[in-house]
């Protein structure tokens, strides 16, 4: 009774457009070529798990290398700008501009340039993760503790330690916010990379399974694909409170 | 002229000769003239405190003797050196109003961050001691937001004095306590500071403060600043709460008040 | 005088970054440094100022941006709704966060053909624009509405408001800066669901433009469509910023 309650408290807008998914189902006699119920669907779902699992895992994959590249290559040309006064310069307006960019419209551009692969996927996410990781990281660097900037310069510390003593840790908070935004920017982006190259993973499986009318599968992989989006989100939020309960 | 000469260990450990220290601002011609003409000299071994109303330059002349900023006209030398090849060789010691430990280290490892800043192993010994020193022995692993003010200062007391720097600059370091806090910290700083008598300048608007830990207080006046007070503390040290009750103490802290009030201009 | 140069030497080193940017990109597209499918700059320009192609490109913006602020204002206004409503009904606001959280995770490209059946093939863009939006603005609404300061809440206290008093004449006013954060955010992702909406089939507009010219190899079209995204980014998010800054100015 009582966990019904908080289940009830917890999850009453999921429940209730399952609950609507259904009804307007069954309301209107749909097919269920056009459209499955969500019972329908979660059976689709166990029939063919290894399908599901496969696909699953090279869009993870796609999605997790993509967006360490992307953090790696970021943060550094953070710390080069943070190093180089000249760079920053250079590149702080490009960096508003792309800030405010729909990336997502780059990628067929990115698609085309590289040619139709996975290595183009990895590259799209890269891309996408990388502009989140520049800005945050860069001011992260920049998000002193107050007064401590100073003490590093009367203490003398070298400009090497004050990169590694204060200025990367002074970010940690920032780059965790980061993580939080590509992780779920990486598995978007992985998806309709695959989506519009039809190459392998979830974004393969729902572009064909829809053009196929194979809806019951098409909507199993959409909350597949949800599902892991949730999962990647709740466990970077998770990163995020650690390395802020230690850094700040 | 002189920067080259050998320091004369009897002679001043830091002077100010004719300092002015002029801030521009964005969009106006004319800057704030935060110092002008200043000079004084700090014997080594002494304390200073430099007492002032709040944006008099007081601080600005502490960034100046720190190598944090640079005169517009004027010198300043510490040890006989400018100030950067004091900081260059790691031999100052500062704390600040804001306490500025990490908030990532340790009470110890807060501690021993001038070690590493200065490419040394620290000294577990030194570190120790000193810890046992500012009374923090049951929070050697404690990060900061778990202490309370007046414990961070200590740390940031601790920090400064880690590395046995040849001048320790204090930036209003109690400012943010409370009354009661503050004057059992200014107990504290007196103990610790005996045990090295360490040539310091601490900058502070406590008249209180000021005459309890200083051999001789500087009052600087309102914009520009400029010394218009010197008075020698005749005290003994180690001075206690009954100091602060005497009749000599009142009527020095009436002095340095009346010289702090709004002069007529 | 230091201040002054510094900004005026900034604003250089920017423009000339700019400058080195679109430079590269001619270059590139000039001496075929990317292959076939980098087109130099200029190429781009040429395309899309060419008095035959205007009529192309003004339908699929016209069309694009109509979906885009079609699905913009219904999203804000769920958005700011179930703000509300979850935050004068304490015990809806977890599973208000939930919904939110996992209504943003699904895969925008996984809402296109479910709103090409609920809805219809015009009305799919929109639909996925406003479910972008209507995330970022109730995330920053329902921490606006929280922001209001426990000196403020107890002054109302001691006034003895009631709670809808509280809520109208305190918390919905010091919502308003985060309110605006949301809207500025909110246009570029937008954009990316009236794109996404349609490819999905959706009779025209720049996602049926990008998505046709890289299946059709037209190279220059596909930059001058993506091009013409960003510009419609740009503009619009310049404008909710100067919006922002009017409201911060106002009411922080």
């Amino acid at each position: 009774m009582r966990t019904g309650r908080r289940l009830i408290q917890d999850y009453w807008g999921i429940l209730l457009i399952l609950v609507a998914w259904q009804a307007w189902v069954i309301v209107n006699q749909f097919n269920p070529i056009v459209m499955p119920t969500p019972i329908s669907v979660f059976d689709a779902l166990i029939t063919d798990p290894v399908l599901f699992l496969e696909n699953t895992g090279i869009t993870f994959a796609v999605a997790l290398v993509g967006m360490t590249g992307g953090m790696i290559i970021g943060t550094s040309l953070a710390v080069a700008t943070w190093l180089s006064p000249l760079l920053s310069g250079l590149v702080s307006p490009l960096a508003v501009l792309f800030s405010s960019v729909p990336v997502v419209a780059l990628i067929p551009i990115i698609a085309r340039l590289l040619g139709y692969n996975v290595s183009t996927e990895i590259a799209i996410v890269v891309i996408i993760t990388f502009f989140p990781s520049f800005v945050f990281a860069s001011s992260g660097l920049r998000a002193l503790p107050p007064g401590s900037d100073d003490l590093f310069r009367v203490l003398g510390a070298s400009r090497r330690a004050t990169l590694f003593r204060l200025a990367l840790p002074a970010a940690m908070p920032n780059l965790a916010i980061a993580l939080r935004l590509a992780a779920a920017h990486a598995i978007l982006a992985a998806m309709i990379a695959e989506f519009l190259m039809g190459t392998s993973g979830l974004g393969y499986l729902f572009a064909k399974t829809n053009d196929e009318f194979q809806t019951e599968q098409a909507f199993g992989t959409s909350i597949v694909a949800t599902a892991i989006s949730v999962a990647a989100f709740l466990l970077a939020s998770f990163v995020e409170r650690r390395v802020r309960s230690h850094f700040s | 002229m002189t920067g080259e000469a050998q320091f004369d260990p009897d002679g001043p450990a830091i002077t100010a000769t004719d300092v002015t220290k002029k801030f521009t601002l964005k969009g106006s011609g004319d800057g704030v003239l935060a110092l002008q003409e200043l000079s004084l000299a700090v014997a080594t071994g002494e304390f200073v405190a430099l007492l002032g109303p709040s944006g008099c330059g007081k601080s600005t002349l502490l960034r100046l003797m720190a190598s944090l900023d640079r005169p517009t006209t004027g010198n300043v030398t510490v040890c006989g050196e400018p100030p950067d090849a004091i900081a260059a060789r790691h031999a100052f010691g500062v704390a600040f109003q804001d306490h500025a430990l990490l908030p990532w280290l340790t009470v110890y490892e807060n501690i021993a961050l001038p070690f590493k800043l200065a490419g040394r192993t620290p000294d577990d010994v030194a570190i120790r001691e000193m810890i046992v020193l500012v009374g923090l022995d049951e929070f050697v692993s404690a990060r900061p937001r778990q202490l309370s003010g007046g414990m961070r200062q200590r740390v940031s007391i601790a920090r400064a004095l880690i590395l046995d720097p040849e001048v320790l600059l204090l930036d209003e370091p109690f400012g943010a306590l409370d009354a009661v806090t503050r004057r059992q910290m200014n107990i504290e700083l007196q103990r610790i500071w005996l045990r090295d008598q360490i040539t310091t300048v601490l900058v502070t608007h406590s008249v209180d403060e000021a005459i309890f830990l200083a051999d001789r207080v500087l009052v600087l006046s309102g914009r520009p600043g400029r010394i218009i007070l010197e008075a020698i503390v005749p005290f003994d040290r180690p001075r206690d709460r009954s100091v602060m009750r005497s009749e000599e103490f009142h009527s020095l802290a009436d002095e340095l008040s009346l010289a702090l009030e709004p002069s007529e201009d | 005088m230091a201040t002054d140069t510094t900004w005026v030497g900034r604003t250089l080193l920017g423009a000339v970054g700019l400058v080195i940017f679109f430079g590269l990109w001619q270059l590139i597209g000039h001496y075929k440094l990317a292959g076939l499918s980098w087109p130099p700059l200029t190429s781009v320009i040429d395309m899309l100022t060419d008095a035959s192609r205007r009529p192309l490109f003004g339908r699929a913006v016209s069309a694009t941006l109509s979906s885009t602020g079609m699905g913009y204002l219904s999203g804000a206004c769920l958005g700011l709704v179930l703000a509300w409503s979850t935050h004068l009904l304490p015990p809806m606001r977890r599973g208000g966060d939930r919904l939110a959280a996992v209504l943003n995770s699904v895969p925008s490209i996984a809402l296109g053909p479910i709103f090409l059946l609920l809805l219809s093939r015009d009305a799919a863009p929109a639909a996925v624009a406003s479910v972008h939006v209507f995330f970022i603005v109730y995330v920053s609404v329902t921490s606006g509405l929280a922001s209001a300061s426990t000196a403020h809440q107890d002054l109302f206290s001691v006034f003895g408001a009631g709670r809808f008093a509280r809520f109208r004449r305190l918390e919905m006013p010091s919502a308003l800066p985060a309110l605006a954060s949301g809207l500025r955010l909110s246009w570029p992702a937008a954009l990316i669901g009236a794109i996404i909406g349609e490819w999905f089939g959706a009779p025209r507009g720049l996602g049926i433009l990008i998505i046709n010219a890289m299946q059709n190899f037209q190279i220059v079209l596909l930059w001058c469509a993506v091009f013409l995204a960003v510009i419609a980014s740009l503009t619009f998010y310049g404008l909710l910023t100067g919006l922002e800054r009017g409201i911060y100015g106002r009411f922080r």
